[in-house]
């Protein structure tokens, strides 16, 4: 027994020390002409399955029109993009394993975060909100104390709320589908999410009437892609695809098809949005 | 692998409190789920095996049913879909009052108890027909030959498949982080979003999985040897 035991503990180790592959993000591409993506499945309409069975969403669309013509002139070739799912619990492990390059979603960029992966230029900016059934008590955060609040594992809302809201009973799903059947059902009494995804799940809902989304915003939630950390020439060529759309109007355009009035998800992108998207590209 | 590796989140902040909290919770799950599962286990694993055939059917029905099913939709089906059947005030109370954990519990309890049941029949199966035999014409009711003959031996019996069954109940009480019960693989995952150091917590959990799991081998096999029956089993194989 011990012996098994000191055996496996050695492969462990052996495993942890493989000593890093000097190959960047940029070369990997080129070798495989694949651009491999992590990306969600239930977050309409960032990255979703929609009705026809398509793998779709703003963040791919990102993906797809913005960054990939400029990974493609880095390296030189057309490449394929291809999507795996990822969750708040394993994008991170994903991008450490080598097993996707990019993490395009709806993932807000931390200080925690950043002392582990790379963030692009931000492409999305939202905060915290809570969905109800309409006519519900809870008007917002300051509403919370004693009810019961589903939120996403992993989240950052989630953090806050325990943190900050410890009155509130916390219950954490670790999906977008599940905390909102235990908001249905009933389970709980309001289901706090950033609030663009909150009404993501409005507009997808059989009744969206049914719902509403309230309160001021308790977080800021700049969403951000992520890479590798230190892989200067990859996040080089997908901050320049993002840079571009910002300059060519193209990721405006994208904004308006999946958030515009005729959009999934009719999200008016307000001027301070605006502006705080511009900015960081000097404008 | 380009990874900065960062042990100590693993001992400052929280992260130890949260562990040693998942812990507990996962060991009050697998132990509240682990009697349900075997008395229902020895319950129908008896039954399927008595000459009676409408409660063979019944166990039967139990066990086909139950384990047939993935684990995860009973922990939807026991949160999701067993409440509403309550009047609305009694689900508030559930709801307020540890509903995930009941249900949790349930769903693991019910769904191993099925698989349970398959090892205890094939314990009481291994015992030759005659010994149930014996105990009728001694006198003893069938009721009384499976509590004083059949059950002692076959329980004895299954005592390495049972521990492998058991070891699964305690993994498999991780499923339960899909309905919020806030358990061993649930808190690494909490550590993951604070520190974004997710193969150290994740490294953590399983260490904790490992060593709880040596543990249980461990005391079962004691068990196994404290309570074996000379001469029962010929071949007895070095620990």
């Amino acid at each position: 027994m011990l012996r098994t035991l000191s055996l496996l503990l050695a492969a462990v180790v052996a495993l942890a020390a493989t000593p890093a592959l000097a190959q960047d993000t940029l070369d990997k591409i080129k070798q495989s002409g694949v651009l491999v993506i992590g990306t969600r499945t239930g977050s309409p309409p960032f990255a979703y399955v929609n009705k026809n069975n398509e793998w779709v969403g703003f963040s791919i669309d990102l993906v797809e029109q913005l960054v990939k013509p400029e990974v493609e002139k880095a390296v030189g070739k057309p490449i394929k993009v291809e999507k795996k799912e990822s969750a708040p619990a394993t994008r991170i492990p994903l991008l450490t394993s080598n097993a996707v390059d990019l993490i395009a979603e709806t993932m807000t960029d931390t200080p925690q975060r950043r002392e582990t992966v790379d963030f692009s230029l931000t492409f999305f900016y939202t905060g915290a909100q809570f969905l109800v059934k309409k006519g519900s008590p809870i008007k917002g955060v300051n509403d919370i104390s004693g009810k019961r609040i589903a939120s996403q594992q992993g989240s950052t809302n989630a953090k806050i709320i325990r943190e900050k809201y410890p009155q509130a009973q916390l219950r954490e799903f670790p999906d977008q589908p599940a905390a909102f059947q235990a908001l249905v059902q009933g389970q709980v009494d309001a289901y706090t999410n950033d609030g663009i995804q909150l009404a993501g799940l409005k507009a997808k809902s059989p009744k969206p009437d049914d719902w509403e989304v309230v309160g001021d915003f308790y977080s800021e939630e700049p969403y951000g892609m992520a890479m590798r950390k230190g892989d200067a020439k990859f996040k080089a060529a997908v901050d320049a695809g993002i840079k571009k759309g910002f300059e060519s109007g193209k990721y405006f355009e994208l904004y308006d098809k999946w958030f515009g009035p005729k959009g999934e998800v009719p999200y008016p992108m307000t001027p301070q949005v605006k502006a705080y998207l511009l900015k960081q590209i000097g404008k | 692998m380009n990874y900065a590796f960062k042990w100590s989140v693993l001992w400052s902040g929280q992260s130890g409190a949260w562990l040693l909290q998942g812990l507990i919770t996962t060991l009050e799950l697998s132990a509240v789920a682990w009697l349900i599962a075997v008395a229902l286990g020895i319950l129908s694993g008896a039954l399927r095996t008595v000459p009676f055939r409408p409660l063979r059917w019944l166990a039967t029905f139990y066990v086909e049913f139950f384990r047939n099913v993935p684990l995860l939709v009973w922990m939807f089906f026991w949160y999701f879909a067993v409440p509403p059947l309550l009047p609305r005030p009694a689900q508030d109370w559930v709801f307020n009052h540890g509903a995930e954990f009941w249900a949790g519990t349930a769903a693991l309890g019910v769904y191993h108890g099925a698989r349970m049941s398959e090892v205890i029949r094939s314990g009481i199966g291994a015992i030759p027909r005659t010994q149930f035999e014996a105990s009728v014409a001694m006198g003893l009711t069938t009721f009384q030959a499976y509590r004083l003959v059949i059950l002692p031996v076959a329980l004895r019996l299954i005592v390495p498949p049972g521990t492998n069954e058991s070891l699964n109940l305690l993994k498999n009480s991780s499923v339960a982080l899909t309905i919020s019960v806030a358990e061993l693989t649930f808190q690494t995952r909490q550590i993951e979003t604070y520190t974004a150091k997710a193969i150290e917590a994740l490294t953590a959990g399983t260490l904790i999985y490992l060593v709880l799991c040596l543990s249980i081998a461990t005391i079962m096999a004691r068990v196994e040897r404290a309570y074996a029956i000379p001469g029962l089993i010929s071949r007895t194989q070095a620990g």
